[in-house]
């Protein structure tokens, strides 16, 4: 039988000085799975998507992304692997969104890195794909909130990584860019055949764009599995330490309130 | 297009700025006599009698002072740039990380203990403004997000030169060493020969051209260490080979030349708000921009009346208040 895991992530720990912030997390993701990690602030999210990048290196354990482990593998072996959404970025110096974009297809510009035409048409193209090219010679910074995490996407998918990792990547974005970008991530998800791990706050989100979940409390993961297993008030109060209920819309589509909420 | 042309400018204005130079000082040649000197010197012939004088004033003096000018401007401009996108800090220039400090303790040394000719001062002042910057480096480097880091201790290592280099003048005969000392820290091209530009043309040549090569990957070093990781970048690595190659070529000026003070910034600065934040396009552009500024200032430095005064006098007068006033133009941000 073929293994279809992309991502297994086998028993790693981290600690930041003496305080252990990862403790034995093991858990893997199937290949064109969007797998929501939820979790209260502190509870070792980003540090898990830094583990998973080697931002960070765990101290024990191994993570493995289509059977090879990462602790033996180069930076631009790793970043042709997985690309990376940071919750925010803010930058010094102020680069175009067309120049943005093409720094994630450094690893494939050689010795020297520098770009070639073909490489800047082929940002432009990924730039129409997600309906932004219009931004192309935008200056980053002047960008809204939302837009910069267009460019950002796109830069991520210029990258042609394999796994996708997005934290927090709508967590200061309006109700409606919230939904913009998840409808965009879970659309190249499936149209560009990428696995995407993201860190969510909203469980709201989580519950309906991911089809797979972890739930982490304190540096432990404390439920995971498909969504439809682990989906439920009682493990949502596990980690985020409150009452919850699930009701439900005229349509049958779930949502989660507190249990004070009426 | 916008780009072209202002490479088309600058380009034109660095010409402008070396026929200029040739040709205005103390002892005038007229434009014609330098095309026919040149020609001269190039179809390998001697120069007549009338033309032998020019030829020596322009191949002797003023030739190796304006080529040592154009790499010195080139160096120092294309060290800043590279050293604010590492530190992604407009403001940073490589004195921060104490390459000015060590150059004058190491040229105070020399004067004091060893010699005072130009070759030792050189050695002296180049060998210490680097082993400054590798000690910064050595204290400051703390793997990711290091650039914090590496500013304090840029601010200890050149703390502690300034205080060494104190007391050497302190110790220093105040009628030969002193005086020998603090004119060497004002700068100037004035004692350029062509063994200086030789020196000086190897490493810069060697060193701008490596930077050069690598530039584009400067825009990576510069929106942060964890996001030049995360798209293939050995951040570590590069960022040792950007400050190496950038400190060698800032040493090789300021132990030629004295520390000229403000055109790494100003012209970083400039180069920044005409062409924007690409460094592909950046670097080139800042080196020909600081070859012109500095050329330009030298020979104005050359032709004041009353007799030629330090290069740094004029670079900080012009840069400062320029600095200043693009500062206040800025909203809060830098533009590019």
């Amino acid at each position: 039988m073929q293994n279809n895991n992309i991502l297994a992530v086998e028993n790693i720990n981290f600690r930041y000085r003496q305080k252990k912030i990862l403790d034995d997390v093991c858990f893997s993701i199937h290949r064109g799975d969007i797998c929501g990690l939820l979790g209260p602030n502190g509870s070792g999210k980003t540090t898990l998507l830094k583990c998973i990048n080697r931002i960070l290196n765990n101290e024990n354990g191994s993570i493995r992304i289509n059977g090879r482990d990462i602790a033996g593998l180069s930076r631009a072996e790793i970043a042709g692997l997985i690309a990376v959404v940071p919750q925010e970025l803010n930058i010094m110096f102020p680069f175009t969104v067309l120049q943005m974009v093409l720094m994630g297809g450094n690893r494939r510009f050689g010795f020297s890195g520098i770009p070639g035409r073909k490489d800047c048409s082929d940002a432009m193209e990924t730039l129409e794909e997600l309906n932004i090219d219009n931004l192309a010679e935008r200056r980053y910074n002047q960008l809204s909130g939302g837009e910069k995490q267009m460019a950002l996407i796109a830069r991520a998918l210029f990258q042609r990584a394999e796994i996708m990792l997005l934290d927090e990547p709508i967590s200061h974005l309006d109700f409606k860019r919230q939904y913009t970008i998840m409808e965009l991530i879970k659309k190249i998800t499936a149209d560009k055949d990428l696995t995407t791990v993201i860190t969510l706050h909203d469980p709201n989100i989580a519950g309906r764009y991911c089809n797979r979940l972890i739930m982490l409390n304190d540096g432990r993961i404390v439920h995971q599995g498909l969504r439809n297993n682990i989906f439920h008030a009682e493990s949502l109060e596990g980690i985020y330490d409150m009452k919850i209920k699930i009701e439900y819309t005229n349509t049958g589509m779930e949502y989660v309130l507190p249990h004070h909420i009426q | 297009m916008k780009k072209n042309s202002a490479f088309v400018i600058i380009t034109i204005l660095l010409i402008l700025c070396i026929i200029f130079a040739l040709t205005t000082g103390q002892y005038h040649i007229r434009l014609d006599t330098l095309w026919k000197v040149v020609s001269l010197k190039f179809s390998g012939k001697t120069p007549t009698d009338d033309l032998a004088t020019p030829s020596m004033v322009l191949w002797s003096v003023r030739m190796p002072r304006v080529l040592m000018a154009v790499l010195v401007g080139a160096a120092l401009s294309v060290g800043g740039v590279v050293f604010q996108g590492i530190m992604r800090n407009p403001l940073v220039s490589p004195s921060f990380l104490g390459v000015n400090h060590g150059a004058i303790f190491g040229a105070s040394l020399s004067i004091i203990f060893f010699s005072k000719s130009a070759f030792s001062i050189e050695s002296f002042a180049f060998f210490w403004a680097v082993a400054a910057v590798v000690l910064v480096y050595l204290i400051g480097n703390r793997g990711v997000n290091t650039i914090t880091t590496l500013v304090i201790a840029g601010v200890i290592v050149s703390t502690f030169f300034m205080a060494a280099g104190s007391f050497l003048k302190y110790i220093a005969d105040p009628y030969e060493e002193l005086p020998a000392i603090v004119y060497w820290t004002m700068g100037g091209l004035n004692n350029i020969l062509w063994a200086n530009v030789r020196r000086a043309s190897v490493i810069i040549g060697i060193g701008i051209t490596a930077i050069y090569i690598f530039r584009w990957r400067l825009n990576l070093m510069a929106i942060g260490d964890e996001e030049a990781m995360s798209m293939g970048v050995n951040v570590n690595r590069s960022r040792i080979i950007y400050m190496l190659f950038s400190t060698l070529i800032v040493a090789a000026g300021s132990s030629s030349c004295g520390i000229i003070m403000w055109v790494d910034l100003i012209v970083a600065h400039i180069s920044r708000m005409v062409v924007g934040s690409d460094h592909d396009v950046l670097i080139p552009f800042a080196a020909i921009l600081g070859a012109a500024f500095l050329l330009f200032t030298d020979t104005i430095v050359r032709i004041l009346p009353g007799g030629e005064i330090p290069i740094s006098i004029i670079t900080s007068f012009i840069g400062a208040p320029l600095l200043g006033y693009l500062l206040m133009k800025q909203n809060n941000e830098w533009k590019g």
